[in-house]
C-alpha cells in the first residue's frame, strides 16, 4: 500500500512491574505493525498473550514502557479514535440514548443534533423499542449493541475492538458480526479488532495477526482472501475459509501449548 | 420470599391485637400497660391540643437543620476524598478516629461551647452525620468500577468530565445510603439530646411523660417518633426513585408493587362488604336501640373481614386443587391460575387468616359469652367447607342456603348481640334483605356457570333446578330483598328512612330481565358483578337510612 499507514506501532513493550516478590511481567514483547487507513485488522492469540494491552495502549489507557504508537489524525473534525469494551461498558446510570450520545456530548455538541445521530444509530441496531430504557433492562447482546452504537455514533477515525463479541451466544454473534460487515462496508473506518475467534477473526478481517504467548509478539501474519461485501453466513461454506482456518490453528495452536505450559509452570 | 413480607404485615397487627386483648382481660396492668386503644385516644388528644405537633416540629426541623448543616460538607468531602488521594490520605485518619465516638458524648462538650440554646442541639446532629455520610460517600466513589471511568477516558473525558459523568452518578445509590443512615442516626440522636438540656421536642415530650408517669403519653410520643421515622423514610425512598431511577427499573416491577397486587388479588378487600354490611346492621339496629360500643364493632368489623378473607383464599385453593377453577373460567384476576402463587401459599394465607379472625373472636367470645363462640365456629366452618372435604357445600347445592344463613341473618343477629346481649324477632326480620342479595349474587355466579358446573359435576341449585327454576330463583331472591324491606317499613320493624334502598330498583328490575334474557356466560357475567353491586349499594343505602334514623332519635 502506498498510503501512510494510518496507525504505526513500533517496537511497542509493555513491562508491568512485578507484585510482591515475583519480578516484573513482559506483557507486550516489541511489536512492530503498521495498519492502512480503512484497513480492519484483527488479532488473536493465546490468553495472556497481550493483544488487549496493545489495544489499551492504542486507546491511551496504558504507558509503553519502551517503543512507540502514532496513529496520524487526518480529519481534524472527527475525534481520532475510540474503543469498544469487552461485555459493553456501557453507563447503567445512563438510558440507552444517553449512552449512545455520551462521546458526541464530551465533544460539545448540542442536545439536539447529539439526540438525533444517537436515535439514528439506536434505529440502526434495532434498539428503537429501548431508547429510554436502562441497560438493566437489556440483554447481554443488546447492551452490545448499545455499545457498538456509541461507538458508531461517536464517529472516530479509529476504531478499537476488544473482543466485543465474546460473551455472546453464537447466534447474537453471528447477527453483531453481521451488522459490523455491514457499517464496515459503508463508511470503512480503520478497525483493529482483537478476538480470540479465529472464525470471527477471518470473517471480519482483511488481515489476521498472530501473537505468540507472553510476552506477546507478533509471529504471523494472514490475509484473508475474501472479496467485500462479505456476508458472515456464506463465507463458512467457502473451501478457502476451513483451509485458512486450519492454517490459522496450526501457528496458534503452538503458542496456546507454550501459554498452557508457562501457566502450568507457575502455579508449580 | 413473598410470603415472608405477608408474615411482617401480620407481626406489628397481631402485637397489637395480643396486646389489647391481654389488657382487656386484665392478664396487663392498664398502668403499666395501657392497651393501643388508649394509646391511640391520648394520641388523639395530644395532637388536637397542639402539644404533639409542635413538639414533633421542632424536633424535624432540628434534624433537617443538622442533617444540613452536616450533610452537605460532608458529601461534597466525600466526593472528593474518593477522587482525590491527597484530600483523602488529609481527611480519612482524623474522620476514621472521630466517627468511632459515640456523638451522645460529645453534647457536654458542645453545650460549654455553645451553650443550652438551638445551636448546641443542632451542632451535635450536624457533627454526627458529617463523619457518617463522609466516610461512606468516599468509600462509595472508591467502590466505582475502574472499568467506567476508563470506557469514559476513551472518550475523550477530561477530570471535571470523569466527576460529571461517572464519579458522581456511580456513586449516587451509596451517597442516597448514606443520607438515610445519617437520617436516622440524626433522629435516633435528637431525641436523646433533648431528654437532656431541652424544654421542648419530642424527646423532651418523652422524658416529661415519664417523670408525671403518664405511661400513655410517652408510647404516643414514641409512637410519633416512628411515624416520623416511617414518613422521612418514605420521602428519602421517594427521592432516591428520582436520582437514580436505573436502580429501579427492574425492582419496582418486580417486587413491591407486584406483591401487592399479587395480594390484593388474592384478598379481594371488594368482596369485604359482603362482610361489612350485616356486621354495620347489627350494631346499627342496637344502637338505635340505645346499646352501641364503638371498639365492639370494629373488632367484630376486623373479625369478619378475617374470616372472608381466609374463606376467599381457602375457596381459591379448593378450587383450584380439585380443577374446578380453569383458564376458561370467568374469575377475573385468579392469583393461582396466573401462576403468581403458590397453592400452599394461599391455603396457608387463608389458614393465618382463619387465625386472626379467630383471636379476634376469642376476644368478643369473653364479652358475649357462648353464643358468640358458636356463631363464630360456624362462621369459620361454612367459611372452610364452603369448598373444602367430601361434602363441600358448594358442591352440593347447599350454597346459596349457607351463605344466605351466614352473611345474613346469622351475623346481624350475632353483631346485635354482641352490643346488646339479647336476640329479638324484629332483627332477625330485619337480617333478610341483605341476605336475599348476597344469596342472589352467589347464584348470579351459579347461573353464570350452569352449563360449566354441570359438566364437572360441580352440583349447584342451579344445576339441579335446570335453567328455567334457576332464573325463578334469581327473581324470587332479588324481588325478596326489596319486598321484604317495603313489609319492614310497612309493620315499623324498619325506619322508613330505609326504604331510601329502593331507589335501586331500576338496576335490580333491569338484572332481571337481562337473566330472562340471556343464558350465555359472557352476557352473564356482568349479572353477577353488577348483583354484588346491587348487595353493597342497598346494604349501604339502608344502613344509611336506619343510621339517620337513629341519629334523628326516630326509632
Amino acid at each position: 500500500m502506498s498510503r501512510l499507514p494510518k496507525i504505526t506501532i513500533d517496537h511497542a513493550r509493555v513491562v508491568y512491574p512485578g507484585a510482591r516478590g515475583a519480578g516484573p511481567v513482559e506483557a507486550l514483547g516489541g511489536v512492530s505493525c503498521n495498519v492502512a487507513d480503512g484497513e480492519l485488522v484483527c488479532i488473536v492469540g493465546p490468553s495472556g498473550c497481550g493483544k488487549t494491552t496493545l489495544l489499551r495502549v492504542l486507546a491511551d489507557l496504558e504507558q509503553l514502557t519502551d517503543g512507540r504508537v502514532v496513529i496520524t489524525d487526518s480529519d481534524p473534525a472527527r475525534p481520532v479514535k475510540a474503543m469498544v469494551f469487552q461485555g459493553a461498558g456501557i453507563f447503567p446510570w445512563m438510558t440507552v440514548e444517553q449512552n449512545v450520545a455520551y462521546g458526541l456530548r464530551l465533544r460539545g455538541m448540542p442536545p439536539a443534533e447529539r439526540i438525533e445521530i444517537a436515535r439514528r444509530w439506536i434505529g440502526e441496531m434495532g434498539l428503537d423499542r429501548f431508547a429510554n430504557a436502562y441497560p438493566a433492562q437489556l440483554s447481554g447482546g443488546m447492551q452490545q449493541r448499545v455499545g457498538l452504537a456509541r461507538a458508531f455514533a461517536y464517529n472516530p477515525q479509529v476504531l478499537l475492538m476488544d473482543e466485543p463479541f465474546g460473551a455472546l451466544d453464537a447466534q447474537t454473534r453471528l447477527i453483531l458480526q453481521q451488522t459490523l460487515l455491514r457499517q464496515w462496508d459503508r463508511e470503512a473506518k480503520t478497525v483493529v479488532f482483537v478476538t480470540h475467534s479465529i472464525e470471527e477473526a477471518l470473517t471480519l478481517g482483511d488481515r489476521v495477526l498472530v501473537m505468540s504467548a507472553r510476552p506477546g509478539r507478533l509471529i504471523h501474519e494472514f490475509r484473508a482472501p475474501f472479496a467485500r461485501p462479505r456476508d458472515a453466513i456464506a463465507l463458512r461454506s467457502d473451501p478457502r475459509f476451513s483451509a485458512m482456518f486450519a492454517e490459522i490453528w496450526s501457528v496458534l495452536r503452538d503458542e496456546v501449548e507454550r501459554a498452557r505450559a508457562a501457566e502450568l509452570g507457575a502455579t508449580a | 420470599m413473598i410470603r415472608n413480607r405477608w408474615l411482617s404485615f401480620l407481626s406489628p397487627f397481631l402485637l397489637l391485637t395480643l396486646w389489647e386483648l391481654a389488657v382487656q382481660v386484665g392478664w396487663l396492668n392498664r398502668i403499666f400497660y395501657p392497651p393501643p386503644s388508649e394509646v391511640f385516644i391520648t394520641f388523639g388528644a395530644m395532637i388536637a391540643d397542639g402539644q404533639l405537633p409542635r413538639d414533633v416540629g421542632l424536633s424535624v426541623m432540628r434534624v433537617f437543620v443538622g442533617m444540613v448543616i452536616g450533610g452537605v460538607p460532608a458529601i461534597v468531602i466525600g466526593l472528593l476524598m474518593g477522587i482525590s488521594p491527597v484530600v483523602r490520605a488529609l481527611v480519612q485518619p482524623l474522620a476514621a478516629a472521630i466517627y468511632p465516638i459515640p456523638k451522645i458524648a460529645l453534647l457536654p462538650l458542645v453545650i460549654v461551647v455553645l451553650g443550652l440554646g438551638e445551636a448546641s442541639k443542632i451542632a451535635t446532629i450536624a457533627l454526627s452525620v458529617f463523619f457518617m455520610i463522609v466516610l461512606n460517600v468516599a468509600a462509595s466513589v472508591l467502590q466505582v468500577d475502574a472499568r467506567y471511568f476508563e470506557v469514559a477516558q476513551s472518550f475523550g473525558a477530561r477530570r471535571i468530565d470523569l466527576f460529571r459523568t461517572v464519579a458522581l452518578p456511580a456513586s449516587m445509590p451509596g451517597i442516597i445510603t448514606s443520607v438515610k443512615l445519617g437520617m436516622g442516626f440524626a433522629l435516633t440522636l435528637i431525641v436523646g439530646v433533648e431528654f437532656v438540656g431541652s424544654n421542648d421536642g419530642v424527646g423532651h415530650l418523652i422524658w416529661r411523660a415519664y417523670e408525671l408517669y403518664a405511661i400513655d403519653s410517652m408510647i404516643a410520643g414514641l409512637v410519633a417518633v416512628a411515624l416520623v421515622g416511617w414518613a422521612i423514610t418514605v420521602l428519602l425512598d421517594e427521592i432516591e426513585r428520582l436520582l437514580v431511577p436505573w436502580q429501579f427499573v427492574r425492582a419496582a416491577n418486580d417486587d413491591a408493587r407486584q406483591f401487592i397486587q399479587t395480594w390484593w388479588g388474592a384478598l379481594r378487600p371488594h368482596s369485604y362488604t359482603a362482610a361489612i354490611i350485616p356486621v354495620a346492621l347489627g350494631a346499627i339496629i342496637a344502637g338505635a336501640e340505645g346499646h352501641f360500643h364503638p371498639l365492639l364493632l370494629t373488632l367484630a368489623l376486623l373479625g369478619a373481614i378475617a374470616i372472608q378473607a381466609g374463606a376467599n383464599l381457602t375457596n381459591d385453593y379448593f378450587d383450584y386443587t380439585r380443577g374446578i377453577d380453569t383458564p376458561q373460567s370467568f374469575i377475573g384476576r385468579n392469583v393461582l391460575l396466573r401462576g403468581e402463587l403458590q397453592p400452599r401459599q394461599v391455603l396457608i394465607a387463608g389458614l393465618v387468616a382463619f387465625a386472626v379472625g379467630a383471636i379476634i373472636g376469642l376476644y368478643l367470645v369473653s364479652v358475649g359469652g357462648a353464643f358468640i363462640l358458636w356463631l363464630g365456629v360456624i362462621g369459620v366452618l361454612v367459611g372452610f367447607f364452603y369448598t373444602a372435604g367430601p361434602f363441600a357445600l358448594a358442591y352440593t347445592g347447599l350454597g346459596e342456603t349457607a351463605v344466605f344463613l351466614f352473611m345474613g341473618p346469622l351475623t346481624v343477629i350475632g353483631s346485635y348481640y354482641l352490643q346488646t346481649q339479647s336476640i329479638t324477632a324484629p332483627v332477625i326480620f330485619a337480617s333478610l334483605p341483605v341476605g336475599f342479595l348476597i344469596a342472589a349474587s352467589l347464584h348470579a355466579n351459579n347461573l353464570r356457570d350452569l352449563e360449566s358446573d354441570r359438566a364437572k359435576g360441580k352440583r349447584t341449585l342451579a344445576t339441579l333446578l335446570g335453567r328455567a327454576g334457576a332464573n325463578i330463583e334469581y327473581y324470587a331472591l332479588v324481588g325478596g330483598a326489596y319486598l321484604s324491606l317495603l313489609l319492614l317499613a310497612l309493620i315499623g320493624v324498619a325506619p322508613w328512612p330505609t326504604l331510601i334502598a329502593a331507589i335501586t330498583l331500576p338496576t335490580a328490575l333491569g338484572l332481571m330481565r337481562r337473566v330472562a334474557r340471556d343464558y350465555e356466560p359472557q352476557a352473564l357475567h356482568p349479572v353477577l358483578r353488577q348483583t354484588t353491586q346491587l348487595h353493597m349499594q342497598f346494604g349501604f343505602l339502608m344502613l344509611a337510612g336506619w343510621a339517620g334514623a337513629w341519629m334523628l332519635g326516630m326509632s
